[in-house]
């Protein structure tokens, strides 16, 4: 049972590491040939998991080598347009201004219920509010609507709006997180500051604190409602 | 070139020289330690031959030395190759040694035979042949 309990541990940190330098993306965002190699794999280590007269080395050696072609296909597909056709396909108009692309949407091996199934989760309920939908390489659909059923923007009003920045997190379920500090240019004596103007008596007391590039505080204490609050001309030093 | 980039190559890199080093230490390891198999039964079938028989001290020793070496390339093969693939080389050494403690000199060639057709078979089978990728 050891025996066992090792080669689990080690295939599990092996292929947690394969999985860590092939990249994030998830399940639904997997181009053909990353879903196959995920399939292939997680076949592959559970024969040495379990299987105590094989050798580790049958289940080391055929993911070091999908791995590496995994490298090699992502590199040669990244150097050319036309090999990465072949390999993940290209975006295919199913819905255009003349309505659904039967020709389309049978060499995609889709029915005309899936496209709606499709429009849906981009949030359509009718075929006439789009002018076209795309089908992409990973699967997903990608809408465009028409310019009537398409949500209004700023931009349509002629208004003019600040642009938003990404807050940065600067206390997290009661740890500073120094690093962030740093982006956002501040002290710990900023925060601390900060703290002591609201009243919270220690860091520990602060689920969130996050700061953006003007200067506008999202605070929120453990078991309390959020407040916002803006940082003192002293301690903001961004 | 980013920092993951640079590790990447370094990895495949790092990978492929894995893969070629396991591929030749296993060929060579195969090699030499069934091609040594095969040598000592051959060994043992001149001997008993010239001696008119199994029973004697010389081919008793033949045997030892076999059981012997064979438990240490074993070991090293373990690592690369199904453990129930060789396991049966292993039983045929161990009849061959009750064979000679009982004088039965046909079983004895016979399973002299079956360790000699194992080690070809397994030769052929763990090469990089067509017929074995296909």
């Amino acid at each position: 049972m050891l025996t066992i309990v090792l080669r689990v541990l080690v295939m599990y940190f092996l292929v947690l590491f394969l999985y860590r330098i092939m990249g994030k993306r998830q399940l639904g965002e997997m181009q053909p040939f990353e879903l196959v190699l995920t399939l292939i794999i997680a076949d592959l280590v559970t024969i040495p998991m379990a299987e105590i007269s094989v050798p580790i080395m049958h289940g080391i050696i055929p993911l070091f080598t999908l791995v590496l072609t995994h490298f090699l296909l992502t590199f040669l597909s990244s150097k050319s347009n036309k090999f990465s056709t072949f390999l993940s396909g290209k975006p295919v108009i199913v819905i255009n201004p003349d309505g659904i692309d039967y020709k389309a949407l049978k060499n995609l091996n889709m029915s005309v219920d899936d496209v709606f199934e499709a429009i849906r989760g981009c949030g359509y309920f009718s075929i006439e509010q789009i002018q076209y939908a795309i089908m992409e390489t990973n699967g997903k659909m990608s809408v465009l609507p028409k310019s009537q059923f398409a949500p209004l923007t700023a931009g349509d009003l002629n208004k003019k709006i600040d642009e938003s920045f990404l807050p940065i997190n600067i206390i997290n379920e009661g740890k500073i997180l120094e690093q962030n500090l740093k982006l956002a240019k501040l002290e710990r004596e900023d925060v601390e500051r900060l703290l002591k103007r609201e009243e919270i008596k220690s860091v520990k007391k602060v689920l969130l604190l996050t700061i953006d590039k003007n200067g506008k505080v999202y605070l929120q204490q453990m078991g309390e409602k959020y407040k916002t609050t803006q940082l003192d001309k002293k301690e903001e030093k961004q | 070139m980013t920092n993951l980039t640079k590790f990447k190559i370094i990895g495949s890199i790092f990978l492929f020289l894995f893969i070629v080093l396991t591929c030749v230490v296993e060929d060579r390891l195969v090699v030499s330690s069934l091609g040594q198999v095969k040598d000592y039964c051959y060994e043992i079938e001149v001997v008993a031959k010239k001696n008119g028989g199994i029973v004697n001290g010389e081919v008793a020793s033949l045997v030892e030395n076999l059981d012997y070496d064979w438990g240490k390339d074993e070991k090293k093969l373990c690592l690369l190759v199904n453990h129930k693939s060789i396991e049966q080389l292993k039983v045929e050494i161990i009849r061959l040694k009750t064979y000679i403690d009982e004088a039965e000199e046909t079983e004895f060639f016979t399973s002299l035979e079956i360790i000699k057709s194992y080690t070809e078979t397994f030769q052929h089978f763990m090469g990089a042949g067509f017929h074995n990728i296909l």
